[in-house]
């Protein structure tokens, strides 16, 4: 009775069971019309955070925070900004897993502040004071998807004043920075399953592919380092799929990272 | 390709007089999104980034995608033309199906996954049938 009940739903159900799809293919062989998309989306921080925190006991977020005093200052050049603005976006990120309200309140005005140097802040003026109510509020899933809003808010808006190479910036800078925290916290407790996270062949050829591409107006001291950087740390995020993740490469991906943040937030660029 | 296309028809748009193609890719993020809405009551979170296009029936277009071991994926398709048919799929670096369930529905289309390994996948999305010489899609995903 209950087969024939649940077969009677089944069958009137709207979703109609897929013909079976290939169950492999030839991925260097994609059919001409299959050609890849070239859009590459970038892992928010806490889509690998929350893997972490999954893991093993809470990671110390708090340890791993780069606390901003006051309104994050906004350096020289347009492109320092951006990676700026995505490193600032990370550190929301982090913030809300240290569960911290004034840290993330603080980051709202940054993001609103190094926005405007970039001329993109009427795009992020809502999700600003929304990730200040939320963070209030401590309503930790609101301020993740308003800093990612945010994030995307920014990059669409540059996008529309032709500046997609300060768009690819952005996200760059988060990945440095959401980088730099995972492998403090990976660092300090080792573990594969922790390292396999840094498993992000496609990210590393994308940003490589990007900041080789970029304008000559855009290759400053800065940006020719952290170029330097992704390629210093292609070859120790695992070359073979499957391939271990030593405690050795954490670290120094760690060490490159931090480098790398430490120039970012730099006056001296 | 997905934040240059709003604009480029927005061009088109003004060019020819109004017209709905603005509107459809925006369409379909919104029945993608809608796909989504009851996964985020079971704690999805859904990234705001997503992809779009348009496709001809029976082609199909290759997207790669970093995803992580420890998570649960859903990835939500979406079109504006109820009558199409569309199918989104997911396989490995190695080229081998790795969805965990798939579903289609008018309007919809839906995989969901759970990674053995960190890595590249790849997702692969089709109009199999549609009364439209184009059809508009868009693709959104969340995790949790």
């Amino acid at each position: 009775m209950k087969k024939a009940l649940i077969l009677a739903l089944v069958a009137l159900s709207p979703v109609v069971v897929l013909a079976e799809p290939p169950k492999t293919i030839d991925i260097s062989k994609l059919p001409a019309q299959s050609k890849l998309i070239d859009d590459v989306v970038v892992p928010v921080p806490s889509e690998i955070f929350g893997v972490l925190d999954k893991l093993g006991p809470k990671p110390n977020w708090t340890a791993v925070q780069r606390p901003i005093k006051g309104v994050a200052p906004t350096p020289g050049d347009q492109p320092q900004i951006a990676l700026l603005l995505g490193s600032v976006i990370a550190e929301g990120f982090i913030a809300v897993e240290a569960e911290d309200p004034e840290g993330v309140k603080q980051i709202g005005k940054s993001v609103l502040s190094l926005a405007k140097a970039l001329n993109v802040d009427k795009s992020v003026v809502k999700r600003s004071n929304s990730i200040i109510a939320n963070a209030d509020k401590k309503d930790w899933t609101m301020v993740r998807k308003e800093l990612d809003g945010a994030l995307e808010d920014v990059k669409g808006a540059m996008s529309e004043l032709n500046s997609e190479a300060l768009s690819q910036l952005v996200s760059l800078g988060g990945w440095i920075r959401g980088t730099e925290a995972l492998t403090a916290v990976v660092g300090k407790s080792y573990s594969k399953d922790g390292a396999e996270l840094l498993h992000q062949p496609l990210l590393l050829d994308h940003f490589e592919k990007r900041l080789a591409g970029l304008k000559p107006k855009f290759k400053t001291p800065l940006i020719t380092k952290v170029q330097k950087g992704v390629l210093d740390i292609r070859p120790l995020i695992g070359l073979v799929e499957g391939g271990d993740i030593s405690e050795k490469s954490v670290k120094e991906i760690n060490s490159i990272t931090s480098d790398l943040i430490k120039s970012i937030n730099s006056k001296a660029q | 390709m997905k934040r240059f296309a709003p604009f480029v028809l927005f061009l088109v748009a003004l060019a020819f007089g109004p017209g709905p193609a603005y509107a459809t890719i925006d369409d379909a993020l919104s029945f993608a999104l809608e796909a989504a809405d009851p996964y985020v009551k079971e704690g999805f979170t859904v990234r705001e980034d997503y992809w779009g296009g348009d496709l001809p029936v029976k082609s199909t277009k290759a997207i790669v995608h970093q995803l992580f071991k420890g998570n649960e994926y859903w990835f939500w398709m979406g079109t504006d033309q109820k009558a199409a048919k569309i199918s989104v799929h997911i396989y490995d670096s190695a080229g081998n199906l790795a969805e965990s369930e798939a579903w289609q529905k008018p309007h919809f289309a839906a995989a969901r996954i759970v990674p053995k390994k960190t890595g590249s996948y790849y997702l692969i999305v089709e109009i199999e049938k549609s009364p439209d010489e184009r059809t508009y899609w868009s693709l959104a995903y969340g995790f949790k």
